[in-house]
């Protein structure tokens, strides 16, 4: 019976999305019933993981009870839902932030059922044992995120919106096309028949092409270097609650695809799908710090630290030896707290100005009258950067030691020197709130956005700094199960 | 033959596709996602060793297609026509906020 709890964090949301569009004009209703909602399924979730890392075996629900490689199967292995109860405590976050926003966008009735089905495709697609079934996850996923950028209070939302959602279309248009060559190749989209296929028989040609396709969708998806093109624009128009979640936790499917592909899907041709990701994670460490350095706007600096954070993770994954992995799983995690924080801090001091916006220009000195909010935002910028007490430190800590044993010295120096760049920007923006007087005749308004979810999700962060121990032994196993592949093909397919 | 000229077509497509999805101009930039979105689902229907000599469905000794595709395919237009409505949708946005229908005149976030 164990089985339905791989199935319920997604179903929980997805239900929850059409019982709260029929209760639409009751406003206070639908937002508690979202809510509760959401809880139950971060609930299951950890549920979840504790019975799949209790018992050490993947739980598998075989949809409509077609055995697999039939019918679609949603596996719940210890990757994906460590995955998923990360997702769902930062959209659970995100929730919280939403229900305390002065934004106007969260009013409106379709807000919180668009919220619920986001998190439904980003759940699904991390749960999902099937290509094509992952392609329809992540269309539910940029739809509604796309839909929910476009109802914000920024006039220049639906631009941010429609790049978006344009680029994620030409994403999925490289899914399918990779769907296609797999489908062609194997006669199957079953992603552990897929991996027992490819293992035995890497010949057939198009699947060095299936490989590209499916990294280029997990590239934008991650807005990994060249494909980060829409994120920064993207982050500065959209709604807080909805970047929060989108920069924090939806760019982890990048994450996790490529930990798939590595030790799942392409383990024999990792080796190049591995290249690829550390130069283009050095790259970005580089390119996303000194973009963070450069930019006018508080949001759009914090979405380059993104571009700059998710580089630490790709060199991690593109290492790839367990110590490396386990620092990308424990950084990934820590990113997720953090810049979701990070984000709703800098939306809390936006809807204090003047104006509501987050450029540096008009929140000068706006910080004064929130003590609070400045004190997380520099916890949580020295947390970014990887100074001790935060978990921050455990996942760069882990990573610099693999390039030591290594002797990688070049990507090591390069991710190290970029690392100090954090400081730079996050102590700029800090200064600039929170020091700096504010210009003469400008009025901060009275009140603002609660800050309660980013006091939750800096505490988290700052409890796994002080007792890492679970979170790394967590890491660790997930790891081991990584280099396990058999166990998840075993799970899935039987036998 | 018959794959020849199938190959051919979605190549065109593509071609055609990738084209207009470059423009400058947000309609055609938006037709050029719409021709993209239905060469990828003739590709997928080639994945079916399509060969046009029977249809899918007759259950007859000879040349069948794989039907699996197919309902790929059907879930794929489904999807790609809301998709293309929404791209639609914001272009008219676009269109009424920018007054232009020049992409590189849409760039309020740029500074």
């Amino acid at each position: 019976m164990n089985e339905v709890l791989a199935l319920l964090p997604v179903m929980v949301p997805l239900t929850a999305a059409v019982v709260a569009v029929a209760l639409r004009r009751r406003h206070r209703v639908q937002s508690a019933w979202s809510f509760g909602a959401m809880l139950t399924s971060l609930v299951f979730a950890a549920l979840l993981l504790a019975d799949v890392w209790g018992e050490g075996r993947p739980l598998v629900f075989q949809l409509g009870g077609w055995p697999a490689p039939f019918g679609i199967s949603l596996v719940g292995d210890l990757l994906s839902a460590l995955m998923v109860v990360m997702c769902q405590l930062v959209l659970a976050g995100g929730f919280l932030y939403a229900l305390g926003c002065r934004d106007q966008c969260a009013q409106y009735p379709m807000f919180y059922p668009l919220f619920l089905l986001l998190a439904t495709g980003l759940t699904g697609a991390m749960l999902t044992g099937d290509l094509f079934n992952l392609f329809v996850f992540a269309e539910l996923l940029v739809f509604s995120g796309a839909a929910l950028t476009a109802m914000s209070d920024d006039r220049f939302g639906a631009e941010a919106a429609y790049k978006y959602f344009y680029i994620s279309l030409v994403a999925s248009v490289a899914l399918l096309l990779a769907c296609g060559s797999l489908y062609v190749s194997y006669g199957t989209l079953n992603i552990a028949d897929l991996a027992r296929r490819i293992a035995a028989d890497p010949s057939p040609p198009l699947v060095l092409p299936a490989m590209a396709f499916l990294m280029a969708f997990f590239m934008v998806k991650g807005a990994v270097m060249p494909f980060h093109f829409w994120q920064p624009d993207f982050h500065t128009a959209a709604p807080t609650p909805v970047h929060a979640v989108l920069s924090s936790v939806v760019v982890k499917l990048g994450i996790y695809g490529f930990l798939r592909m590595t030790t799942l899907l392409f383990p024999a041709q990792a080796d190049v799908i591995r290249t690829v990701l550390v130069i283009a994670g050095a790259v970005g460490v580089w390119f996303g710090g000194l973009g963070a350095v450069g930019t006018y706007d508080a949001k759009r600096m914090l979405a380059y630290s993104t571009l700059g954070q998710l580089g630490f993770i790709l060199v991690g994954i593109g290492w790839g030896t367990p110590l490396a992995l386990a620092a990308a799983i424990v950084y990934a995690f820590n990113h997720s707290l953090l810049k979701a924080a990070m984000l709703m801090l800098a939306g809390s001091v936006a809807s204090r100005a003047p104006v509501k916006t987050a450029a540096f220009d008009l929140i000068t000195g706006v910080g004064k009258k929130m003590p609070l909010a400045g004190a997380l935002f520099l916890l949580g910028g020295m947390g970014l950067a990887g100074i001790p007490p935060l978990n921050g430190f455990i996942g760069k800590l882990m990573l610099f030691q693999r390039g030591v044993d290594a002797q990688a010295w070049l990507p090591l120096a390069a991710i190290g020197l970029a690392g100090i760049i954090t400081l730079v920007y996050v102590a700029r923006a800090f200064q600039r709130i929170w020091w700096a007087p504010m210009p003469e005749g400008a009025k901060t308004k009275p009140y603002g956005d609660r800050l309660v979810a980013p006091t939750i999700l800096i505490g988290l962060s700052l409890a796994l700094g002080l007792w890492a121990e679970p979170l790394l032994q967590l890491a660790y196993a997930t790891v081991a199960w990584l280099g396990a592949p058999d166990q998840y093909v075993r799970a899935v397919l039987g036998g | 033959m018959m794959e020849i000229l199938i190959a051919l077509t979605i190549s065109l497509l593509f071609a055609i596709g990738v084209f207009q999805l470059l423009r400058r101009n947000l309609i055609r930039s938006a037709m050029g996602l719409a021709i993209i979105t239905n060469a990828v689902n003739l590709f997928l229907l080639a994945a079916g060793a399509y060969r046009g000599e029977a249809p899918a469905y007759v259950n007859a000794a000879g040349q069948r297609s794989d039907a699996l595709p197919q309902a790929l395919i059907l879930t794929a237009i489904v999807i790609g026509m809301g998709a293309f409505a929404v791209v639609l949708a914001m272009v008219y946005v676009l269109s009424l906020r920018y007054k232009t229908s020049d992409s590189d005149d849409v760039k309020g976030l740029k500074h």
